[in-house]
């Protein structure tokens, strides 16, 4: 199940994704940070509740990444989960995002 | 997580060996005997992939995919279809409906193993 | 990896499955609507096909991959079944039946079976004309060469990916295949193309918009990367490049020499790696995507080589869309759970522990003089019994499996003698004990071959006598009070009374001049040695006459009669026992044991004294006929005194009689037979034991066995049997 919760930081917007960002909820994902994208648009996405993200995802994400790019309200992606992480890694998007990543040993 | 894959075969001989070479491979399987048994076991349960024989009694392989795809949790699921070389007709049919993925049969238990991997790794 | 239990399911499932494709070859013939007996004949083949690759059985694969490929075309109607077919394909159903008892017997493919497939493919070859040879060449399981590369192409390979619009709705996952490129070696370089991502609404989140070019470092071959990609590369754009390829060579050569495109393009084609239409496309591609990103572009023109992976477009296949609807296939399913015999054999054996059981708690339980704990008791002996019904019930089985399998027999033979027969199935949901199907299976062959042979008349005759050209036989089945009703009826030329009557006199059966009425004239063709056909044929007349079957219905414990009219045709009946578990017992007391005679070789039970005619010589006299008795203490050694009044109990085996003599006759009783263990097994005079409701054991009687020892020691002294090892 994915779902978007809305907090302040700071005084900041920040949407908490979290759950399965996957081709099934990808369209539902696009539908919720589109209801963002006016004045209370929100400058930070914080990935640490994603358990699951494949292609679909994060294209959406990349799609957020952009369009918050277009209205000059840039975003940027927080607390990558490991799954998160993985994806990017796998598909070399990492750098057209320029988020930086806070890799967490991997200790448990 | 272990992912699941189900096997939906009316060979019982063949989803045993099917199971046996999945369940090694580190997978959960699951094992329906028909379309329409598959449907009745799917409950919405996640399944990361579904092996299909085209050719089933009781709700074949495509009316199955047909199927599979408007139930809203496994639209887009990976669906490897088994097919013979006989099953041109079949195979056009299937396509039309979606499916993108198929092994034809008879295959040997490592060749299954190697199209699974592509699609979902255990 | 263990795969022989699953090997063991495929032998079962394959048996399964070749019944069923029998019956329907054997009653596709003359149906109106093929379709369903077509597709079960298909699915058999199909299926064996399918799990014996798996198992690694190219012979049955090769072979049963022909049979398969002959069904599609009947099946798609481009090939119509004649009867030469069908019988075709039913020697190829034999043969793989043969092919799975090899396994079985673990020997699979011996070279006699292999030459036997050969000439079957070799005769259905023809079939497939026109379809191409394809089908029967070779052993289609599919080998991947999986030599290593040629030196040449170790190195990076370069694969060029860009999505279809629809791979991610189909189920696949760009990173799947990353994931399992990286099973096969070592990403050296990746750059990733999303370029084609739109803002905006017209962003479809379920699009793939993703691209990749990447150089993958491994030893794997050609084959095995283009395979990555084999479920996407129909919808996708997918070039792989093998390591060390001058492509910019190539491309700077074509682009110098434009009147050497063709030929190269040929040098290429012959290579294997590229089409002439491939290399036109190659130089629009190049200039095209040199616009496409900056970082990426030294990459594209490593992906203008191309393996040609065109196919019909997409927009092919969803014309196909439009395609007739699916019937959904009505085949009548009976939910079945296959069980071992054994297994059920286990189960009522227990059963009769728990009756036993419940016999003596419900005894310690009157003891009590307690009402709730002997109502209690009562019900559960209540529920013990509905138990054991129910256990043997599931032993109980259609007789309509033995019953097909003689459209086979009916078929063949029919065949062979040149006459037509239909064969007519009536009640073959009818159940039965297994046990006594399984017996009933060979005495049934002998009277169904017997009609075809002698029963039904050649065609000529039938012509002469105004019966129709086919004749009919019929196989019935039905309960009749507490047992089963098998009828086989012909409409053939019945019994000859008087040849019957002639052949009995020589063969001494009967006295010159004596009258016999038409029952007994019928019961003389179960005397050994019998047989009135004019000539043998090759399938009866094999030594085996209809005193064999007698005798295997009587070991059944049931009983069998002839109803014939002369010209008009022949009915057999044969009545058996529901269960062989199960048997209607007189029960016997001799000192403080319970003996069971089964009831039906009771003839009458008799005070001792009246009848004795020599005690010395152990006879009797029934009313002027003077029989053998053995005194059951005598025959088990009981030395204890008897009873100032003996009974005798008249048993009859056969056509034999003789008295046994017990202390008290105990009356009717339903006995749940039991085995006798190995210890008891060499005892003569006992068949099997039973439980009474007392909890008590008691030894059923083997008539047959102490009839024989009443004739033998008839006028010699008593023979002792040995002694009967204490029970319990």
């Amino acid at each position: 199940m994915f779902n978007i919760q809305e907090a302040k930081r700071n005084g900041q917007t920040v949407l908490k994704l979290a759950g399965e960002l996957t081709i099934y909820s990808a369209s539902e994902a696009k539908t919720g940070l589109a209801k963002y994208s006016d004045k209370k648009s929100p400058q930070e996405l914080d990935l640490s509740g994603i358990e699951e993200i494949d292609t679909a995802g994060v294209q959406v994400l990349l799609w957020a990444k952009r369009e918050a790019a277009g209205r000059k309200r840039p975003i940027t992606l927080v607390n990558h989960s490991a799954a998160v992480i993985d994806a990017l890694d796998l598909l070399k998007v990492t750098s057209l995002f320029g988020d930086p990543i806070l890799i967490v040993p991997s200790g448990k | 997580m272990a992912k699941t894959i189900m096997i939906i075969d009316d060979s019982a001989s063949l989803r045993q060996v099917v199971a046996i070479t999945l369940h090694e491979a580190g997978y959960e399987v699951q094992e329906a005997i028909d379309g329409r048994d598959a449907i009745a076991k799917l409950q919405g349960q996640k399944v990361h992939l579904m092996i299909c024989d085209v050719n089933m009694p009781n709700m074949d392989g495509i009316t199955f995919l047909k199927t599979v795809r408007t139930l809203p949790n496994y639209k887009f699921t990976p669906i490897i279809m088994l097919t013979t070389e006989a099953g041109e007709e079949k195979k056009k049919e299937g396509q039309a409906a979606g499916a993108r993925a198929w092994v034809v049969k008879p295959f040997k238990p490592d060749q299954l193993l190697v199209a699974v991997s592509k699609l979902v790794l255990p | 990896m263990d795969l022989d239990k699953a090997k063991q399911t495929f032998i079962i499932e394959a048996q399964e499955l070749l019944g069923a494709m029998e019956e329907a070859l054997l009653t596709v013939e003359g149906q109106a609507d093929q379709a369903e007996a077509v597709n079960a004949m298909f699915r058999a083949v199909h299926t064996i096909k399918g799990s014996a690759g798996l198992f690694g059985l190219d012979g049955i694969v090769h072979f049963s991959h022909t049979v398969e490929s002959v069904m599609d075309r009947v099946r798609s109607h481009q090939l119509s079944l004649s009867s030469a077919l069908v019988s075709l394909v039913l020697e190829c159903h034999d043969h793989l039946s043969q092919m799975i008892a090899d396994l079985q017997g673990g020997d699979p493919e011996p070279p006699a079976s292999r030459e036997v497939g050969q000439g079957l493919v070799n005769r259905l070859l023809p079939f497939l004309e026109g379809k191409g040879v394809e089908a029967g060449s070779a052993a289609p399981v599919v080998s991947r060469q999986t030599s290593k590369v040629p030196e040449s192409e170790q190195g990076s390979w370069h694969i060029s990916a860009r999505f279809g619009a629809d791979v991610l709705r189909n189920g696949m996952d760009p990173l799947s295949f990353i994931r399992f490129l990286g099973t096969l070696g070592t990403i050296i370089h990746m750059a990733p193309f999303v370029d084609g991502l739109p803002g905006g609404e017209a962003f479809d989140p379920e699009t793939c918009y993703y691209g990749f070019e990447l150089d993958l470092e491994t030893d794997a071959d050609r084959q095995t990367i283009e395979d990555v990609f084999e479920f996407v590369r129909e919808d996708s754009r997918i070039r792989i490049i093998p390591p060390h390829s001058k492509v910019e060579e190539y491309i700077q050569l074509i682009r110098d020499l434009p009147e050497e495109e063709r030929l190269l393009g040929e040098t290429l084609v012959a290579g294997g790696s590229i089409t002439a239409k491939d290399l036109e496309e190659c130089l629009q591609r190049q200039k095209q995507e040199s616009y496409e990103g900056g970082s990426v572009q030294g990459r594209l023109l490593g992906t203008i080589l191309i393996e040609d992976q065109a196919v019909p477009p997409p927009v092919v296949a969803a014309a196909l869309d439009k395609q007739k609807k699916f019937q959904e296939r009505q085949a009548h399913e009976l939910k079945v759970v296959k069980v071992q015999a054994d297994k059920l054999d286990k189960l009522v054996d227990l059963v009769g522990e728990l009756v036993i059981a419940g016999a003596t708690a419900k005894v310690l339980a009157g003891q009590t003089r307690d009402d709730r704990m002997m109502e209690s008791t009562a019900i559960i002996n209540n529920l013990v019994e509905a138990i054991r019904d129910t256990a043997l019930g599931l032993r109980m089985v259609q007789i309509g499996e033995t019953f097909n399998r003689f459209r086979r027999i009916v078929r063949d033979v029919s065949k062979e003698l040149g006459k037509s027969i239909d064969l007519e199935i009536h009640g073959a949901e009818t159940e039965l004990d297994k046990s006594i199907v399984e017996k009933l299976s060979d005495p049934l062959m002998h009277i169904v071959r017997n009609s075809i042979d002698h029963g039904i008349e050649p065609l000529e005759i039938r012509k002469a006598r105004g019966k129709p050209d086919a004749g009919t036989l019929s196989l019935n089945a039905s309960h009749e009070s507490g047992s089963i009703l098998i009828e086989v009826s012909d409409d053939g030329g019945g019994l000859n009374r008087s040849k019957i009557l002639a052949k009995a006199m020589e063969r001494g059966l009967i006295s010159a001049g004596s009258a016999p009425s038409d029952q007994e004239v019928c019961n003389l063709i179960f005397e050994p040695g019998f047989s009135t056909a004019d000539s043998v044929s090759n399938l009866s007349g094999r030594g085996v006459g209809m005193d064999v079957v007698r005798r295997n219905i009587d070991e059944l414990r049931g009983n069998i009669e002839i109803e014939t009219e002369e010209g008009l045709g022949t009915n057999i009946r044969i009545r058996l026992p529901l269960t062989l578990a199960i048997i209607d017992g007189f029960r016997v007391g001799v000192n403080h044991a319970s003996y069971v005679v089964p009831l039906d070789m009771v003839i009458e039970c008799l005070d001792l004294g009246p009848f004795l005619e020599s005690e010395e010589n152990h006879l009797i006299n029934l009313r002027g006929e003077v029989l053998p008795f053995l005194r059951l203490r005598e025959v088990f050694r009981i030395n204890e005194e008897p009873p100032q009044r003996e009974r005798v109990v008249v048993v009859q085996y056969g056509e034999t009689r003789a008295g046994l003599v017990v202390d008290k006759l105990l009356g009717e009783f339903q006995a749940v037979i039991k085995p006798l263990g190995g210890l008891f097994r060499q005892i003569r005079g006992i068949g099997g034991s039973t439980i009474l409701g007392s909890g008590e054991v008691a030894l059923i009687l083997d008539v047959p066995q102490l009839v024989q020892l009443a004739t033998e020691q008839k006028h010699a002294p008593l023979k002792r049997l040995p002694a009967l090892p204490v029970i319990g």
